[in-house]
């Protein structure tokens, strides 16, 4: 379960001092998918930072599994949006999704395991001596999704996954994001600009406002948990949906229109 | 492409032997000065079969080797702290900038003083050319550190140690071996020099000899020995670093995605 209680953020240099996160409230329960979406530049990146440790808030909590964080948690994985950038060059697949085990100090018979079982879960057999770089950039994605998932954590962040894979790739890893969320029962908190995609994905949408950043408003997506590309996106229920978050989306844009 | 360059290259190189053979026998230079290619290879040849040449070439290559293997222990570790902690960079820039242009051979005297002309003399030189060499390039690589890679570290729980070995190292790697072919070349100038300027044993001392005693044709000898030395570094150097690097952009070529 994650838990984040009036986080606030306000960045200083010199004399400027920047709010972007004002006052956000919101959690996620245990084997829960949530998405957030929000207008561009509303403080996302800034959120997923302070949840995941690696950015300290100025105010307010994050608290993951009852324990406050304080740098990054035992417990959470995360998958970023350059992948690129994210995977090490230097490694082959099987080494970069293995590195975090071994600095788990996870035995080796126990790590190889972990490994084949997370490449074979993202369709990756047999890519394992390759670089990184050989591969696509969706298999790059997946590759980092599979050191994500081999690293069984309880909770998965994913800062705009697939923002930069093409639309076909996009539709084939949403889908695998929902087969593994429910075959591993994993807490996923799923961070994006596109709407489609978070009411596609998630159990719930929790909109941002822009930046400095509240929650909007939140939404339960009451649609089926089987879904597929074709018929979810054409449900009338669907589409009632995503006018929903839209409208909220752009009364946030205009809501930081009015006030600046 | 390749072969083409490579025989153009080995046509300019025998060009620039004919030019020494006939200048001199043309009468254009004193060949007192300049002696004609054959006899200064002949010159080599005597050479190459006398043990005291080896012990020359020996004495050089021991001078540059451990000089640069300080230099490049020192240049990584220092590096490696300094780039790592932005305050110690922030605090050592300026020091850095003023250390750095100062010709090893000025320091000539200041080895003399302490060494003598012992091996320390030629180290005393060789590390302080070849150490600015590479802490430069340590430096650069250590600011190139993806901080998109860190941060994954970081959320994966990398400890500090494991960030420095698979991060920030593999990241450096490639500038590493920049900074260690230019060290290694600067370090053999350096080792000649500090061997013909305050007789160190080595090739400089061997060529200074030659001077003096005037054979001359043997003194282009060992200088064209000092030359294949540095090429010959250059070129090992340069294959190491392909082979340790094939996994980087600058080595790995296009790869279709």
């Amino acid at each position: 379960m994650l838990e984040v209680s009036s986080l606030n953020k306000v960045y200083r240099s010199g004399a400027r001092e920047v709010e972007a996160l004002r006052d956000l409230t919101f959690t996620v329960d245990s084997g829960e998918l949530v998405c957030l979406v929000g207008p561009s530049g509303c403080g996302k990146t800034t959120l997923l930072r302070c949840i995941a440790g690696l950015l300290e808030p100025s105010a307010g909590k994050v608290r993951l599994d009852g324990r406050e964080v304080s740098g990054p948690p035992p417990g959470l994985a995360m998958v970023f949006q350059e992948y690129g950038r994210s995977l090490f060059p230097w490694m082959s697949v099987r080494d970069n999704v293995e590195l975090p085990l071994k600095q788990r100090k996870i035995a080796r018979h126990r790590r190889t395991t972990l490994v084949q079982d997370a490449l074979d879960a993202v369709g990756l057999t047999g890519t394992e001596s390759a670089y990184p770089w050989q591969l696509s950039g969706g298999m790059q994605q997946r590759v980092a999704i599979a050191r994500a998932i081999a690293y069984e954590p309880s909770t998965l962040l994913m800062d705009e996954p697939f923002a930069a894979v093409d639309a076909q790739t996009r539709a084939d890893l949403e889908d695998l994001v929902r087969a593994l969320w429910q075959r591993l029962e994993v807490t996923v908190l799923f961070i994006t600009h596109d709407i489609d995609e978070a009411v596609y994905l998630g159990q719930r949408v929790v909109m941002l406002s822009s930046s400095p950043t509240v929650v909007q408003d939140e939404i339960t997506v009451d649609l089926p948990p089987a879904r597929d590309q074709l018929h979810t996106r054409a449900d009338p229920r669907f589409t009632e949906l995503r006018t929903h978050v839209y409208e909220q989306i752009q009364a946030a844009k205009r809501g930081a229109g009015a006030s600046s | 492409m390749r072969n083409r360059t490579g025989l153009l290259g080995l046509a300019g190189l025998a060009g620039l032997l004919v030019l020494v053979e006939a200048l001199p026998r043309l009468g254009l230079v004193n060949d007192a000065y300049l002696p004609p290619t054959s006899r200064i290879a002949a010159a080599l040849g005597d050479e190459l079969i006398t043990a005291e040449f080896w012990r020359a070439i020996g004495d050089t290559l021991t001078g540059w080797a451990i000089g640069l293997v300080i230099a490049v222990a020192a240049g990584v570790v220092v590096g490696i702290v300094v780039g790592s902690v932005p305050v110690l960079r922030a605090a050592t820039a300026s020091t850095i900038e003023f250390l750095r242009p100062i010709p090893s051979v000025a320091l000539i005297p200041l080895a003399v003083l302490l060494y003598g002309t012992d091996l320390g003399s030629t180290l005393l030189l060789v590390v302080y050319a070849a150490f600015w060499q590479v802490l430069v390039q340590v430096l650069y690589g250590v600011a190139d550190v993806d901080p998109i890679a860190d941060e994954t570290a970081r959320s994966f729980r990398f400890g500090a140690w494991a960030r420095v070995r698979h991060v920030l190292w593999p990241t450096a790697l490639p500038y590493v071996f920049t900074g260690v072919r230019l060290a290694a070349s600067v370090a053999l100038v350096l080792a000649v020099t500090a061997e013909l300027v305050i007789g160190a044993p080595g090739l400089g001392k061997s060529i200074a000899v030659a001077q003096t005693s005037g054979a001359v044709p043997l003194m282009y000898a060992l200088i064209a020995v000092t030359g294949l030395l540095g090429v010959g570094i250059n070129l090992a150097a340069r294959i190491f670093e392909r082979r340790s690097l094939a996994w980087h952009q600058s080595v790995r070529g296009e790869v279709p995605a």
